[in-house]
């Protein structure tokens, strides 16, 4: 017995969403990282669903890829936390409005 | 020819004089002045062999390099040596070698500093101009045209350390820039009509005359004319915008203003720029296109009027200054008014010939007024001199030669030239009304030219010295001797070149060596020859009483009769132990002749009351509406920039907001047109 496609879109929508209200909502910069990994997971969730709908490893290839790129940009994303709490000594997003015109 | 194959190097060796003084100048004896020395020493050298190989019945052309081939248009630099650019070549670089030798006496022996600036300015003069007078096209020859006119700016203004030298030198720039500018659309003019700027038709290509001749009776063979004028009508426009040039360069009426004061700059750089380079180029670039004028009466009309004006207008200022250098100045005007003359009543020969022999006797005169300059402790006013015939008898009797020469006394090489003008202008005269005036002006000149020439001898070596430098000289050495024997004797000589008068009088035969060597007798191209210029142009001839050779007589004796009586009325007036200047008893004319016609002021007015304003007006109109339609559009984007920036607030969180929004505006409008929402 398998589960159906939609199921996973709806997982997947539904972890989008989360991700999104965190990134909305939280002026954490940590929190505000691990939200942005859960959209971004949220699209692999997609990846790999359609892959198996179709029977067809693309998606998974690219599921892994993306997952690489989430390494990446993790940690470019702490390194920017560090800079924030050197400068800053906190991890609050809105205090880095310095940088603007 | 083997000469051939090395003629670059005419006008290369001076290039390398230039640049080895103006890189080590300061190390080399006498800065560079040797160096100068050898190089147009060889440049002579070689012209010479060009003549003889031209003598020897070949002529050469070659294109060196290409610039563009882009069909129709090609534009290239080559070498062009015919019977006129070859002597042209002889003359030119005798002129410059003569004018170093006398550098070492005249600008080493002085101690004057920036001597490696001198001669570096010096070689590069006659680079450029030995290069404009074998350039193969008339593009190459406007690009040394104009490389001629910046060497004499920089010569001009040689001492730019006095304001007069430093205004002078622009004056020079500015006055033949204005005349280059009509020469540029020209030159644009004929690439665009006839395709090529080629003098000589070789191989394949035609040359721009050639092309423009047989447009004249089918205008399809051009590459393109206008529809508004006819073929003959364009052609003329063309010439008379080349004239410009020739005008500006040539110091001839209107534009000649600026060579009375060129006289700032050292008196070899006089010599140099009135004999062989600067002023001659214009007359030689009419003589190398003649194949185009003689295509166009109505251009060379103009040519034998401004030339017979100008003759007779400078004539008559050249008779009252009291600098010598000046007198010098605007006898070299006329002179060239002269030569205008002769080429513009087709006679090819006779300004040629005048422009030789003009060459070396004005050189002459120039370095032999150096020379006095130094014997007078660098005092110019002739008034303050007077008894130098005894103390410099060299400077004076070659001085001397000089000046018979210039007033056209037989048998001295002016005479000779002289003559051959105005002879082809009376046979022309006696048909056409135009070109008597221009002969009358002519003709008049030469009362003037005799008149200011032994003013000029007289006030300078006879009479008492009339001042403490005059009554003790300062001696003067060999490198100003050489010159002056070698160019006073060419000045008495030259003449022998073409005596056409003895031939027509007498029958003798081969009298007349420059008409034949002119003529392609030797070397040379079948288009670029007198005979085939005089058939071209078609001018019509009349004598007096229908007798050549009494036509010959009496213009002959006219002319030197005029001379004489110049001369005479010099002698008579200022050959006395104590001259008076008799200027004074002019009364007005005197004020008109010393303020130059007033030609400056009218000028300066024409700069100030007409451009000014016109110029004012323009930088309003720049100011206020272009400028304000360029600010107004830029102070909209700041404007809006300024507003949208606002948007930007710096927190993340706002950046991601409107991510999402526009993602899910984005949704909503895909699935609005797609259709499958709602």
């Amino acid at each position: 017995m398998t589960v159906g496609t939609e199921f996973y879109l709806l997982l997947s929508a539904g972890m989008f969403c989360i991700g999104l209200f965190g990134v909305l909502t939280r002026r954490n910069a940590i929190m505000f990282l691990v939200s942005v990994e859960l959209m971004l997971n949220a699209a692999n969730i997609n990846l790999v669903a359609f892959s198996f709908f179709y029977g067809n490893v693309t998606g998974q290839v690219f599921a892994l890829f993306t997952i690489g790129l989430a390494a990446a940009e993790v940690a470019i994303g702490i390194g920017i936390i560090l800079v924030l709490v050197r400068n800053y000594g906190d991890v609050d997003v809105e205090n880095a409005t310095t940088m603007r015109w | 020819m083997a000469i051939f194959e090395i003629s670059p190097a005419i006008a290369l060796l001076p290039f390398v004089s230039f640049l080895l003084a103006l890189v080590a100048g300061k190390y080399m004896p006498k800065k560079g002045a040797i160096g100068g020395i050898v190089a147009t020493g060889g440049s002579l050298v070689l012209s010479v062999l060009a003549v003889i190989a031209v003598a020897g019945g070949s002529e050469y052309q070659h294109t060196y390099w290409m610039w563009t081939d882009s069909a129709p248009i090609d534009l290239s630099f080559g070498i062009l040596i015919d019977p006129l650019s070859a002597l042209m070549l002889v003359v030119v670089s005798l002129v410059a070698f003569l004018v170093h030798i006398f550098s070492l006496g005249y600008m080493n022996a002085e101690g004057e500093t920036g001597l490696p600036r001198y001669y570096a300015e010096l070689g590069l003069f006659t680079f450029s101009m030995l290069a404009f007078v074998y350039a193969d096209n008339l593009l190459m020859a406007f690009m040394f045209f104009e490389l001629v006119g910046l060497c004499s700016y920089l010569l001009i203004g040689f001492w730019f350390r006095t304001d007069s030298a430093a205004s002078a030198a622009k004056k020079a720039f500015l006055v033949t820039r204005f005349g280059d500018y009509f020469f540029l659309i020209g030159v644009v003019g004929i690439l665009a009509t006839f395709g090529t700027a080629q003098f000589a038709s070789v191989g394949g290509t035609e040359s721009f005359a050639a092309v423009a001749e047989s447009s004249l009776s089918d205008s399809s063979t051009a590459l393109w004319m206008p529809d508004a004028v006819s073929a003959q009508q364009w052609i003329t426009g063309l010439g008379l915008l080349v004239l410009g040039g020739v005008i500006g360069k040539s110091a001839q009426f209107p534009l000649h203003t600026w060579l009375p004061d060129a006289m700032e700059g050292p008196t070899t750089v006089s010599a140099l720029i009135h004999a062989a380079t600067m002023v001659a180029a214009g007359v030689y670039l009419v003589a190398r296109m003649f194949a185009f004028y003689a295509l166009s009466p109505t251009a060379l009309g103009i040519i034998a009027f401004v030339g017979g004006f100008t003759a007779l207008f400078a004539a008559t200022m050249g008779s009252v200054k009291n600098d010598v250098k000046q007198v010098l100045a605007y006898s070299t005007i006329s002179q060239y008014g002269y030569m205008m003359l002769g080429l513009g009543v087709g006679g090819y020969v006779a300004g040629v010939f005048h422009l030789m022999n003009h060459a070396f006797f004005k050189a002459l005169l120039f370095l032999g007024a150096g020379a006095v300059i130094i014997l007078m402790h660098h005092e110019q006013d002739m008034w303050k001199m007077g008894g130098l015939k005894d103390k410099a008898p060299v400077v004076y009797y070659t001085f001397l030669a000089g000046a018979l020469a210039l007033a056209g006394i037989i048998p001295f090489s002016g005479f000779w030239s002289k003559d051959e003008i105005l002879f082809d202008a009376i046979i022309l005269g006696l048909d056409d009304p135009v070109f008597l005036m221009a002969y009358a002006m002519g003709l008049t000149a030469v009362f003037f030219t005799g008149f200011y020439t032994f003013r000029m001898v007289f006030l300078t070596f006879h009479g008492e010295p009339r001042s403490e430098a005059a009554r003790d000289p300062h001696s003067i050495g060999w490198a100003v001797k050489i010159p002056l024997i070698t160019l006073g004797a060419l000045a008495t000589v030259a003449g022998v070149a073409n005596l056409a008068p003895v031939e027509k009088l007498t029958g003798i035969g081969n009298a007349t060596f420059l008409t034949d060597w002119l003529d392609g007798e030797y070397g040379g191209f079948d288009a670029l020859t007198y005979h085939q210029y005089t058939d071209t142009a078609g001018l019509e001839t009349a004598y007096i009483a229908g007798s050549e050779g009494t036509t010959v007589l009496i213009a002959g004796a006219l002319a030197l009769g005029l001379a004489l009586a110049g001369a005479g009325l010099a002698y008579y007036l200022y050959n006395v132990p104590r001259p008076e200047p008799h200027v004074e008893n002019l009364g007005s004319v005197r004020d008109v002749l010393y303020s130059n016609y007033y030609l400056d002021e009218f000028q300066v007015a024409l700069a100030e009351r007409v451009t000014m304003p016109v110029a004012r007006a323009a930088n309003t109109f720049d100011q206020s509406v272009v400028d304000g339609v360029v600010n107004g559009s830029g102070s909209v984007s700041l404007f809006s920039g300024d507003r949208l920036r606002r948007i930007q607030t710096g927190v993340v969180t706002d950046y991601a907001a409107m991510l999402g929004i526009a993602l899910v505006v984005l949704l909503v409008g895909f699935g609005l047109y797609g259709g499958w929402l709602l």
